[in-house]
């Protein structure tokens, strides 16, 4: 194959100019004329019946034009459907807005639409709404208790569903381990939290009788899909378009219920209908995440084997499956990098009352690394072995791989053992031992700690997803046309949120058909005019997209090489397109520009005999499999024992993403991840008051998501182990940052505090938490 | 109904004359009456800082200001930097080092470093990050949001003493 | 989250604030730095009938120094406090206390009159204004009063401001040749204090201390001055003992509750911790 110029160069971004500028288009800068703005009225409690909604008051305001009740969306929608669900998971009925009952604070119950927000805010305030408070549940263990309120009655005992992994003889091999270990793990809740929040501006197109929707969405085809089944509408007749997109992170996939909402006033208004969500919605509507108990515990033989795994945990859905589901990967890489082959992973998703869960940057990675990494330290200790010593007995080495792990997926290319090497040394593990023990004399305690893992990027095809219940497809999508002046445009339905992509596929692009990045323009996010996409989420852009192009790009190229060769009267297979002009390899003297070639296209003369005019192609690429990327966090940090008080000192990550496309957009992508790995891990956590059931810290003020002066430098270095199994070796890189971080540190601040023999079983780790688990170290001694 | 003031404001160097509600908040004047929609809101509470503007050369946060109080003041918003086809050095500046990813947040960031420049002060490391503790970025990781302040304040500071 | 309705009015003098406070007879809320109200007004947790602006007012914000005392106007930024020579030099313990006070935005804007008046149980200014045991110059419709620190603090967000009243001005003790410290622990930068101590004192040449104020925030429905910690603590060389002894008489003042920052359990257990650490910096800053 010919050289790939781009792949692999650091191209400044093409978003940037506009960015920078301030001229990013963002939801609430798209300004329509005669728009209504939205203010939702939402349950103030975890579970209430709502015994009227009287709007009459408000509708009398000066400037409001409509008000939507529960009762209204009820009866002319559907129930929101679930992209990706557990397989056998019961159903819950979540209509765009509650009607009769409310299951979680924040569910919409009434929608008022007037002149502006002010206003609208105004009126709201004149809505007469009666609630009867219900018993809720806000915890897993109160969902599950006898005699708890049930709150579905699709869903006995708040059970959504129940599953088992079991490889191998896990009971066997418990039995037989020379030593086990066992935790149970609280893992928080939290939110991913773009700095921009949700919004939507939907518009009934009264000529098509067709449905427009702007929307700050990952998934634009997606959400069109699941809109125009609410809405009881063909697809064809909705159009979703993404604008610039203030971050993500996984939550703004699919359908909520304020697009139908919104698109209901708008059908009923005729006017635009923008709704823009405030922060204090957010936090008690957008997909919260992580949520999860794990009762895990690992068996090793004497000699430091890993033996077997055993994990029964609950997922803490919310009150309803969200327009995506829970998050599906951690059971399926719970054994991480490690040679292992008897395991009992047994999960339950229960119900609560709370904000439905979704996706987070890691989607159950984050999850089952956290549980697996500190019991490795844990075992490692019992057995009176280096934990890096431990890891690498156990990590899966480059020839054993392609290696299929205990919960089916088959781990495609890597150096497990490199990366967690390169880490270490990195922060002078190997005269690190030594230091701890002098720091120690001196009354000071630090720590280094550790975690491998290894990530599932990118999905193994549409119909290993459709087998397991997925409601999309594993394809992405381009339509790529050249024009008269030997550019390149790029359709294509991905919306952008900040990863790059419009100067990645750019580079893909330009790679393929001998072109500058700055050729190639990038047109995305709108349905209309892009041929079926998925989205941007599970890190499958760059691996589905470059597949795409890589497919579209060929069939230009050849045509190009095949009009080139006609004009210059040179066989097609001798040419190669580079640097903007189609050439002989064995005489570049010999050459016409690709401005030229296009023309000919365009002009439909001249033109091989039997070649049809036009320079395009549409292609869709299915990845035949999903490609896994790796690496280690070593974390150090120093620790008062006195008041539990730690400074995270250093911070060391060693990746494997595959072939880097950008390497600049990859370090920021890591960069970026590793930060809310660490945010989860150390400060934020969304709190439920038991009693309550209420959002205690659902303000900015009180979810604390870290500043720049609350993180260190992070260290980053990578390896490049191209993937066998993807288009060009790519593997997926958006959200590995978040998976190692609360194991390495946990691990860490456990190490610097051995001598106390301290433990440590929840997120986030805090000064608190650390307090505490010294006591419990004391009194068990 | 909500009183109305007259707001006469410059905004990047030009005036506006405006009949405001007295609560309208100072971010939503300037995104909404002025379509001036380079600041952007994150929270209304004054925490992510992505509504920060200059008020007479210094951040303020426009979500804890209402309009009304922008009377007879000069604002400097994101618009307010770059010429009709160059980009402002601390633009260039973030474009070099990769220090946006979604691009919400960098206008706050850009009229911060502006400011410090404006003072003179080439902070740097933890100094320069706690400087900015007033501005969330949720993509970045902030690391490159440092690196391109510092070689931005550098050069500035590199500059004056040039110039 | 957008205000109610109100009205906006921007006086020239605090004659005409206190009139109009009057005017609309407790429904109004002066507007300064606004970085606590603006909020509040925007979650539409409070709802004035009209909001009167006094950033207008001249001379509000002055920095002067006089007679013993330095005197700080109500609206006095904090921004301002930090490139004061004056407040570093005189008023020691303000310099220490403002960088921990929220963001460089806020502080542009944040006054030290509306932290005041504001009176969160956690803020740094209440803290330093009653450790330093400044007096409160208000001015009302029957003119003007002044109020100990201890006695203008009343409880969470609550202090002993008439509805038609307006902090005008605050007086510091003159502190040139006094040290002063503040630590905290919090949750994240510039995030409201979990625990809080200041720490000021006259340092005499023969090693010893002539007096030292210690004042606790976060721990109480206020912030607090420790006055029997303080008071055992004058005439010493804070050694070891002494210092044991303040911590001790500090914990038994405090009374923290539990959110969710941190629990009450886990503040009391800190108290001790940092006015030993305040202390010990405060010895370390005479050298």
């Amino acid at each position: 194959m010919d050289k790939l110029p781009w792949l692999g160069a650091s191209v400044k971004r093409k978003e940037d100019d506009r960015l920078l500028r301030g001229s990013g288009r963002f939801l609430d800068d798209v300004e329509e004329t005669l728009a209504l703005h939205l203010a939702i009225a939402r349950c103030p409690y975890p579970h209430a019946r709502i015994r009227r909604v009287d709007a009459t008051r408000a509708l009398e305001c000066s400037g409001v034009e409509a008000v939507l009740t529960g009762e209204q969306v009820v009866a002319r929608t559907e129930p929101i459907t679930v992209l990706r669900p557990f397989p056998g998971s019961a159903p819950t009925v979540f209509h765009g807005m509650a009607h009769e009952v409310a299951r979680y604070e924040g569910e919409p119950v009434v929608a008022v639409a007037a002149v502006d927000r002010y206003v609208a805010e105004d009126a709201l305030e004149l809505v007469d709404i009666d609630y009867e408070p219900l018993p809720h549940v806000v915890t897993v263990e109160d969902a599950l208790r006898p005699g708890a309120p049930q709150l579905h009655a699709t869903v006995p005992s708040n059970v959504v569903v129940e599953s088992t992994v079991r490889a191998g003889e896990p009971d066997r091999r418990l039995a037989d381990a020379a030593a086990t270990v066992e935790g149970t793990f609280r893992i928080n809740r939290v939110s991913g939290a773009p700095i921009e929040t949700r919004g939507v501006i939907a518009r009934w197109v009264e000529d098509t009788s067709t449905l427009e929707l702007v929307s700050s969405t990952q998934t634009p085809h997606l959400l069109r899909a699941q809109l125009a089944h609410c809405l009881r509408m063909d697809e064809t007749d909705v159009r979703v378009i993404a604008p610039d997109v203030g971050g993500a992170f996984g939550l703004k996939i699919g359908v909520y219920p304020e697009d139908i909402i919104a698109a209901l006033v708008a059908i009923d208004t005729g006017r635009p209908v923008k709704w823009i969500e405030d922060r204090t919605e957010f936090f008690r509507g957008a997909a919260h995440a992580r949520e999860a108990v794990h009762a895990l515990t690992l068996g090793a033989d004497g000699a430091g084997t890993l033996l077997v795994l055993r994990d029964r945990y609950l997922i803490d859905l919310g009150a309803y499956h969200g327009p995506l589901g829970p998050p599906l990967l951690t059971s399926i890489m719970l054994a991480g990098p490690y040679r292992l082959h008897d395991a009992l992973i047994h999960r339950r998703v229960v119900l609560t009352n709370k904000v439905p869960m979704g996706a987070y940057r890691g989607y159950g990675q984050a999850e089952s690394n956290y549980v697996r990494e500190v019991l490795v330290d844990r075992l490692a200790r019992r057995l009176g072995q280096d934990p890096a010593d431990f890891r690498r007995k156990n990590l899966l080495r480059p020839d054993e791989l392609p290696y299929k792990n205990v919960s089916g997926v088959t781990y495609d290319s890597g150096d497990y053992a490199r990366a967690l090497d390169l880490a270490l040394s990195r922060v002078g593990y190997e005269t690190f031992r030594a230091r701890q023990k002098e720091c120690r004399q001196q009354g000071r305690h630090v720590g280094v700690g550790m975690s491998c893992y290894v990530e599932f990027t990118g999905y193994p095809s549409s119909a290993f997803l459709g087998r397991t219940g997925a409601r999309f497809g594993a394809y992405e999508s381009v339509t790529l046309r050249m024009d008269r002046a030997g550019r390149a445009a790029i359709s294509t339905g991905v919306s952008t949120f900040g990863q790059g992509t419009e100067t990645t596929f750019a580079q893909v692009a330009a790679s393929l058909l001998g072109l500058d990045p700055g050729d190639v323009a990038i047109h995305r996010g709108d349905s209309q005019g892009t041929p079926y996409s998925v989205g941007g989420f599970a890190s499958r852009t760059m691996i589905a997209g470059a597949g795409a192009i890589e497919k579209a790009a060929g069939q230009i190229r050849d045509k190009m090489l095949r009009i080139a060769g006609h004009i210059l009267d040179v066989d097609a297979t001798a040419l190669e397109a580079t640097a903007g002009v189609v050439r002989r390899r064995d005489d570049p003297s010999v050459h016409v520009s690709i401005k030229r070639v296009s023309e000919s296209a365009f002009l439909g003369h001249p033109l091989p005999p039997g070649e049809d005019p036009g320079l395009e192609a549409t292609a869709y690429f299915d990845p035949p499999s999903s490609a896994f990327g790796y690496g280690t966090v070593v974390a150090q940090v120093e620790v008062d024992p006195r008041s539990g008080e730690f400074a995270l000192q250093r911070y060391v990550l060693v990746h494997d993403c595959g072939t880097q496309v950008n390497p600049m957009i990859v370090e920021g992508q890591v960069q970026g991840a590793v930060a809310q790995g660490i945010a989860a891990a150390l400060f934020e956590e969304l709190v439920y008051d038991r009693d309550t059931g209420q959002l205690v810290n659902g303000t900015m003020v009180d979810y604390f998501m870290p500043t720049a002066a609350d993180l260190p430098a992070f260290e980053l270095d990578h390896l490049e182990t191209p993937s066998p199994v993807t288009p060009f070796g790519i593997k997926g890189v958006g959200e590995g940052g978040t998976i190692a971080a609360a194991a390495a540190i946990t691990n860490a601040v456990c190490d610097a505090l051995a001598p106390f023999g301290v433990e440590l079983d929840r997120l986030p780790v805090t000064a608190e938490s650390i307090w505490r688990a010294l006591a419990r170290a004391r009194a068990k001694r | 109904m909500s009183a109305r003031v007259t707001v006469t404001v410059r905004v990047n160097g030009r005036a506006y004359e405006r009949v405001v509600e007295s609560r309208r908040l100072l971010v939503d004047f300037l995104r909404h009456e002025l379509q001036l929609h380079g600041t952007h809101v994150g929270c209304e509470q004054g925490v992510c800082g992505a509504c920060t503007v200059l008020l007479d050369g210094e951040p303020v946060k426009s979500c804890l200001m209402l309009a009304p109080q922008a009377h007879g003041r000069s604002i400097t918003t994101v618009e307010g930097l770059a010429g009709r086809s160059e980009l402002h050095p601390v633009q260039q500046a973030f474009r070099d080092a990769h220090a946006l990813q979604c691009g919400y947040c960098t206008p706050g960031f850009l009229l911060g470093a502006v400011a410090l420049a404006n003072r003179g002060v080439a902070l740097e490391g933890v100094a320069l990050r706690e400087e900015l503790a007033g501005n969330l970025c949720r993509c970045t990781g902030y690391q490159n949001i440092v690196e391109a302040i510092e070689r931005y304040l550098r050069q500035a500071a590199g500059g004056r003493r040039d110039g | 989250m957008k205000p109610a309705p109100l009205e906006y009015l921007a006086p020239s003098t605090a004659e005409e604030a206190v009139a109009a406070l009057a005017r609309f007879d407790g429904n109004a809320r002066l507007l300064a730095g606004g970085q606590s109200l603006v909020p509040l007004l925007s979650m539409r947790l409070l709802r004035p009938t009209a909001v009167i602006d006094i950033n207008g007012i001249p001379g509000l914000d002055r920095i002067a120094a006089g007679d013993g005392v330095i005197r700080v106007g109500a609206l006095a930024r904090y921004s301002a406090l930090e490139a004061s020579a004056t407040i570093h030099e005189r008023v020691p313990l303000l310099a220490r206390a403002v960088p921990f006070v929220g963001d460089r935005q806020i502080r542009n804007r944040g006054t030290l009159g509306g932290a005041l008046c504001h009176a969160d149980p956690a803020g740094e200014m209440p803290l330093c204004a009653v450790t330093l045991g400044a007096r409160m110059r208000i001015v009302g419709r029957t003119g003007r009063r002044e109020l100990d620190a201890e006695a203008f603090f009343q409880g969470p967000y609550t202090t002993a401001l008439e509805p038609t009243e307006m902090l005008e001005a605050v007086e510091f003790p003159d502190g040139a040749s006094t040290e002063a410290v503040v630590v905290e622990h919090a949750r994240r930068h510039g995030d409201f204090a979990v625990v809080s101590v200041a720490a000021t004192g006259l340092p005499v040449p023969d090693g010893s201390w002539r007096w030292i104020r210690i004042g606790l925030g976060a721990v109480s429905d206020r912030a607090r001055y420790a006055r029997r910690a303080s008071e055992g603590l004058a005439g010493t060389r804070l050694q070891p003992a002494d210092v044991d002894a303040a911590a001790a008489r500090c914990l038994e003042e405090a009374e923290p509750a539990s959110d969710v920052r941190a629990s009450a359990e886990y503040r009391r257990h800190l108290v001790p911790i940092l006015v030993e650490r305040a202390l010990g910096e405060l010895a370390r800053r005479r050298q």
